[in-house]
């Protein structure tokens, strides 16, 4: 099985690599959101003092370690696999004996973030001297804590983003269902803005929702922000959501694979 | 006319294209409102917590969303379906039949594909433009709104003519067909007025990558933010950059020798 899974991490990074110019362009269109919710905020949190307790420096802070949460426990599963169920070159990948969903399409997933983030560590290093953050909150528990929840959080949601991919055996319009999952995902995820500053129905139903789990959550860890109560209940949170992620997908993909009929087959 | 004519019959063709796919039309529109949902709701939570946002009150920015929207439509409308066409034929060469028209070949390449459905985008725009100006209580006059519409105009010819130079380097360099990513990339820095973002942002957006003199610009213009001088220097910037894309164009053309030979 290692030999397996190094051979597929040979091939993907060799793929990644050959498209590293799209990904520098993708990692850039990707850090503009962040950055401009950064200044929006700071530039309120400036002109009032604080904005419901947050200061210029938290909202810094705050989106600075978004960068690294979401770029950690993001995937791209609907772009780099949607298609193969479309237009059938699933079919090769799946008369090999191993999952092509967990295995390949996993390790095309790593291999791409080990390279963005490699694009990324520069470009933060840059940002750090513009904005001139105070980490001073963060400490290493916070950091050992956060990063267990995040790698969940990484296989949560590429599991249930599978999920999603896998309902192109039924329908062709699987990148609309995406599109809706990912504004949901904008709403609870704490990527606009520090959940707590969001309404207060928003709040309540995060509480019981995967997605706070990939951003708002890891960057309160690290900031040192949750009490312990808190952060034992993030845990378990991330235990269940695996678990239900597990579940739905193992059913669907079953499901899917069994509907599925080649095209030009 | 005869421009005119063209264009209708690309309209035409267009919209028997997307009649094939209705079903999509629909998810589409319910995907589109489901946005603007969402761009109200940041905007109620970020006026919820200030009642300015560097200086522009809630009706600014309504108002600023519906320009922005101007220009996304004319990006995802226009622009992303014709580079998409536009890279292709320079790939495989289908180039050569645009050149050969009696047509100008910029007007070919810039309207052969028209995503129609988004046409019902531009009401919501002008819609949510009227809502904003309303609200905001700034007083309208004759001469400020003719700025504004002049400036947007203007604005929106600065953006286009960077994407005529952005794909125009196709001829240069064949493989550079994420040609536009970088333009769509910081687009979203329009939603809001580029007086909140820290100098070295400001400056990208306005003078590099210029999306704030399509979004910001002509929103102050109809505040009456802008001095006479200021409003023809951004016209002129306008018409500059159109008679320089132009130009490129042209030089670009000139570099083009066929996928084949």
């Amino acid at each position: 099985m290692f030999q397996i899974i190094k051979r597929l991490w040979q091939v993907n990074w060799a793929e990644q690599w050959q498209y590293r110019a799209n990904l520098l362009m993708y990692l850039l269109y990707w850090l503009v959101s962040p950055i401009i919710y950064l200044a929006v905020w700071t530039s309120i949190a400036n002109q009032k003092g604080s904005v419901n307790g947050f200061t210029a420096n938290d909202f810094t802070t705050y989106y600075m370690l978004l960068l690294i949460c979401d770029q950690v426990t993001s995937n791209i599963v609907i772009h780099s696999f949607g298609y193969k169920i479309q237009d059938g070159t699933l079919s090769g990948e799946l008369i090999r004996p191993i999952h092509p969903m967990l295995t390949n399409g996993l390790v095309n997933n790593i291999a791409f973030k080990t390279l963005t983030f490699m694009g990324l560590i520069p470009i933060w290093i840059i940002l750090y001297f513009l904005f001139k953050p105070d980490f001073s909150g963060v400490s290493i528990t916070g950091i050992l804590l956060a990063i267990p929840v995040m790698l969940l959080a990484f296989i949560t949601g590429y599991l249930l983003s599978a999920t999603i991919t896998s309902l192109a055996f039924w329908t062709t319009r699987v990148y609309s269902i995406h599109e809706f999952y990912f504004a949901i995902l904008l709403l609870f995820s704490g990527q606009f803005v520090p959940l707590t500053l969001m309404p207060k129905i928003i709040q309540d139903i995060a509480q019981y929702l995967p997605f706070q789990l990939f951003m708002y959550y890891p960057i309160q860890v690290i900031l040192g922000k949750l009490s312990t109560e808190k952060i034992i209940q993030g845990y378990v949170s991330a235990g269940i959501w695996l678990v239900v992620a597990i579940t739905l997908f193992n059913w669907v993909w079953r499901n899917g694979v069994k509907r599925y009929s080649a095209v030009g087959a | 006319m005869h421009t005119l004519k063209l264009l209708s019959s690309f309209l035409k063709v267009n919209i028997q294209m997307s009649l094939a796919y209705r079903a999509d039309t629909i998810v589409n529109i319910l995907l589109n409102l489901m946005w603007l949902g969402w761009e109200l709701l940041s905007l109620n939570i970020i006026f919820s917590n200030t009642t300015t946002l560097g200086g522009w009150g809630l009706g600014e920015l309504i108002a600023l969303l519906g320009v922005f929207r101007l220009v996304n439509t004319m990006m995802i409308a226009l622009i992303w379906p014709n580079t998409e066409k536009f890279n292709q034929s320079i790939r495989d060469g289908s180039m050569d039949y645009t050149i050969l028209q009696p047509v100008s070949s910029l007007f070919l390449v810039t309207f052969s594909r028209i995503t129609v459905w988004r046409i019902w985008d531009l009401i919501l725009a002008i819609v949510l433009i009227f809502v904003g100006i309303n609200m905001s209580g700034d007083i309208a006059t004759a001469s400020s709104i003719l700025t504004f519409i002049l400036l947007a105009i203007s604005g929106m010819i600065v953006i286009y003519s960077l994407w005529i130079v952005l794909i125009a380097l196709t001829f240069w360099f064949t493989k550079f067909d994420n040609n536009v990513t970088i333009l769509q990339a910081l687009l979203d820095s329009g939603r809001y007025p580029a007086t909140v973002y820290p100098t070295w942002l400001r400056i990208i957006v306005t003078f590099i990558i210029p999306i704030a003199v399509a979004t910001t610009i002509p929103l102050q213009a109809l505040r009456g933010e802008l001095t006479v001088n200021q409003v023809v220097l951004f016209f002129a910037v306008g018409v500059v950059s159109f008679w320089i894309a132009t130009r490129v164009w042209k030089a670009g053309l000139k570099q083009y020798s066929g996928a084949s030979s």
